[in-house]
């Protein structure tokens, strides 16, 4: 287990060796660099070119804005039950301004933020947490008396790069939901003359958010993104076509409660409205807490938290469908499709009864049909 | 004793010569109406309609599980795969129709999709009204579809391009950055999502439920009511009409093509 603390980097050594007085050895380092290589899926010959950039790298500037969040993001990229070279990375680069991780507070944090900034211009990363509310002239989140746009505006306008890390610094997230009472928006909203690269999930995994300031700190730009911003190494595939369940989907064996024989066995989540067919992530792969387990895999739905509007397009959670609204009460489509269905069976029937008896009527007065026909 | 057996009345539902049947009686033009390719795209369509909502209701809803190993099943992955190939056919048959709304007879080219002056709107008015009150001899005479109906396909052909795109929209998701991906994915942004695709193209579904049942009753209906031959027609491409009647969609000589009783016939005779 490494010790985060022990030994601060000092601002002028190279990353290599702070990492070798922290006690991490070469091999520990290549492995971690091999790994970044794996997760970012460029080839194997580029391991020494992604471990001489780091080693060499001087401690780079980063800037951590939180803004309308719950915090989450910073845990679950912080936070992990033994810390990987990987955290000791984040850990290291993101000291210079983080409301979660620092000691200070009031004036003096708000001035450092300031001086980082200045002293920085054009270099540093800006990794955004939380969404920015815009109703009411941004009231709803204020630091230091300024508005989180405000903020942003600022922190955005001298950074090199902007990773927006989390639901809500993607698209708003749970604030965003209908109806978004505080107007909350995602930093691609804002900030639009430069790339953001989105790191989404609720809350999204810390390899991914690592993974990302390698391949930025190693090539010099961020990696190859979606149309939402999401890095393709990461978010280029569906949950459901990397699922470890997948292959009961196939053979049609599904979970219809949560403590079925079928939950025990580990059979597929769709009948309990998994949305693993519409998200793209690399859960199934990377996982959580030093790849401990998932959702899918501790046996629960996905509920597609990495894509934009979740709350609104994938609830509910528990269902296959969204609800059909404009009934009274929320109504599951097939309902209503069923009775409009039987409802046009009942019509035809009557309809043709009619039709039948009229038809007979009007063949007898025409003389077609014999009066008595009927009585033979 | 046996008395003189008066021949006995047939009951209505029994089947009679056409000689005993008047309102069969007159004179009859047969007119070509459909195609060879239409005919063809109807029937391969039904077909694979039937393939899709039996497939599609599965995969939108597993009424049930295979058990034991997963190894041993492939139930959900055929039943998808039979719906892609069912899918890939009819959109074929889209494409026929599609050349055919440019090439076909003035029955089948695209401005008979859109009946909209305003007689064809009055005309569907009335069709309506005499659905609703039993009162076939009020309708208006079309040899092809009336205009009520033709609305009807009309929406049959906007539902079906719905389908299509939000099929293969969903379809697409499995190979991000591939052909159907590409060309299709825009349509999962101007419905708000994924799971919005999957909602439509699972309403309109029951669109399909909703119509199949009327167009087959309304269809033989009118069978029933003009004795026309209208359900043969979508087979044999054309139907009969009395040679005497008038048409708003129809104008042409009116060649007889079929008489009864045909001359030299007994009956026939002054
Ligand atoms: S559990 Fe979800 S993601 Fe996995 S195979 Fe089933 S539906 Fe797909």
């Amino acid at each position: 287990m490494y010790r985060p603390s022990a030994v601060p980097w000092s601002p002028g050594a190279p990353l290599g060796q702070h990492l070798e007085e922290r006690g991490v050895s070469r091999r520990d380092f290549l492995t971690f660099c091999t790994e970044m290589c794996a997760v970012l899926g460029v080839a194997q010959t580029m391991i020494p070119r992604v471990a001489q950039a780091l080693q060499d790298i001087r401690r780079p500037s980063v800037i951590w804005l939180q803004l309308q969040e719950c915090t989450g993001c910073v845990e679950s990229v912080l936070r992990t039950a033994e810390p990987t070279i990987g955290d000791l990375v984040l850990d290291v680069v993101s000291l210079d301004y983080n409301h979660t991780l620092m000691a200070g507070a009031g004036h003096a944090v708000e001035q450092a933020l300031q001086d980082a900034m200045n002293a920085n211009k054009g270099k540093y990363v800006l990794v955004v947490t939380g969404s920015v509310p815009l109703s009411e002239g941004g009231i709803y989140t204020m630091i230091g008396g300024r508005t989180a746009e405000t903020i942003l505006r600022e922190a955005a306008a001298g950074a090199a790069a902007v990773v927006a890390v989390g639901a809500c610094a993607h698209f708003g997230s749970v604030q965003s939901a209908r109806p978004n009472p505080t107007g909350a928006v995602g930093v691609r909203d804002i900030v639009k003359d430069k790339p953001v690269l989105v790191v989404a999930g609720c809350p999204p995994i810390g390899d991914v958010v690592t993974a990302s300031l390698v391949h930025y700190l190693t090539f010099g730009r961020l990696p190859e993104a979606d149309s939402e911003g999401r890095p393709l190494f990461a978010y280029g595939k569906r949950i459901h076509d990397q699922c470890p369940r997948r292959a009961h989907f196939d053979a049609g064996q599904y979970v219809e409660v949560f403590d079925d024989e079928a939950a025990r066995k580990g059979w597929c989540l769709y009948q309990v409205g998994c949305k693993g067919p519409a998200t793209f992530s690399p859960c199934p792969i990377f996982q959580w807490n030093t790849r401990t387990s998932w959702p899918i895999g501790a046996g629960h739905p996905c509920i597609g938290c990495t894509e934009r509007n979740f709350w609104d397009t994938m609830s509910p959670f528990y269902g296959r469908l969204p609800g059909v609204s404009g009934f009274g009460i929320e109504q599951k489509v097939d309902a209503i499709g069923a009775g409009l269905a039987a409802g046009a069976l009942a019509g035809i029937a009557v309809h043709a009864t009619a039709t039948v008896y009229h038809q007979i009527k009007r063949r007898k007065a025409t003389g077609e049909l014999p009066e008595e026909a009927s009585h033979g | 004793m046996t008395a003189p057996t008066q021949p006995r009345a047939p009951h209505w539902w029994q089947v009679r010569a056409r000689s005993e049947v008047p309102g069969a009686r007159g004179k009859f033009t047969w007119v070509y109406l459909w195609g060879a390719p239409l005919r063809a795209m109807h029937w391969v369509a039904a077909v694979c309609l039937i393939a899709l909502a039996g497939t599609g209701l599965y995969i939108g809803d597993p009424y049930f599980s295979t058990g034991g190993e997963a190894s041993q099943h492939y139930l959900m992955g055929r039943m998808r795969f039979l719906h892609f190939v069912a899918a890939a056919i009819i959109v074929m048959t889209g494409i026929v129709r599609v050349y055919w709304l440019f090439v076909g007879n003035k029955f089948e080219r695209w401005p008979a999709l859109f009946p909209i002056t305003g007689k064809n709107l009055r005309h569907v008015v009335a069709m309506v009204r005499s659905y609703a009150r039993m009162t076939p001899e009020q309708q208006p005479h079309f040899v092809g579809h009336n205009p009520l109906a033709q609305w009807a396909y009309t929406a049959v052909y906007v539902a079906m391009a719905i389908m299509v795109l939000t099929g293969f929209a969903l379809y697409g998701q499995s190979n991000p950055g591939g052909m159907i991906y590409v060309l299709f994915n825009w349509v999962n942004a101007a419905v708000g999502g994924l799971q919005n695709a999957r909602l439509l193209h699972h309403v309109f579904m029951w669109f399909f439920f909703i119509f199949v049942p009327v167009h087959i009753y309304l269809a033989v209906r009118s069978d029933y009511i003009e004795r026309g031959g209208i359900v043969s027609s979508i087979l044999t491409g054309g139907r009969f009409i009395p040679s005497d009647e008038s048409f708003e969609d129809y104008e042409a000589t009116r060649a007889v093509t079929s008489e009864w009783p045909a001359a030299g016939h007994p009956e026939q005779r002054p």
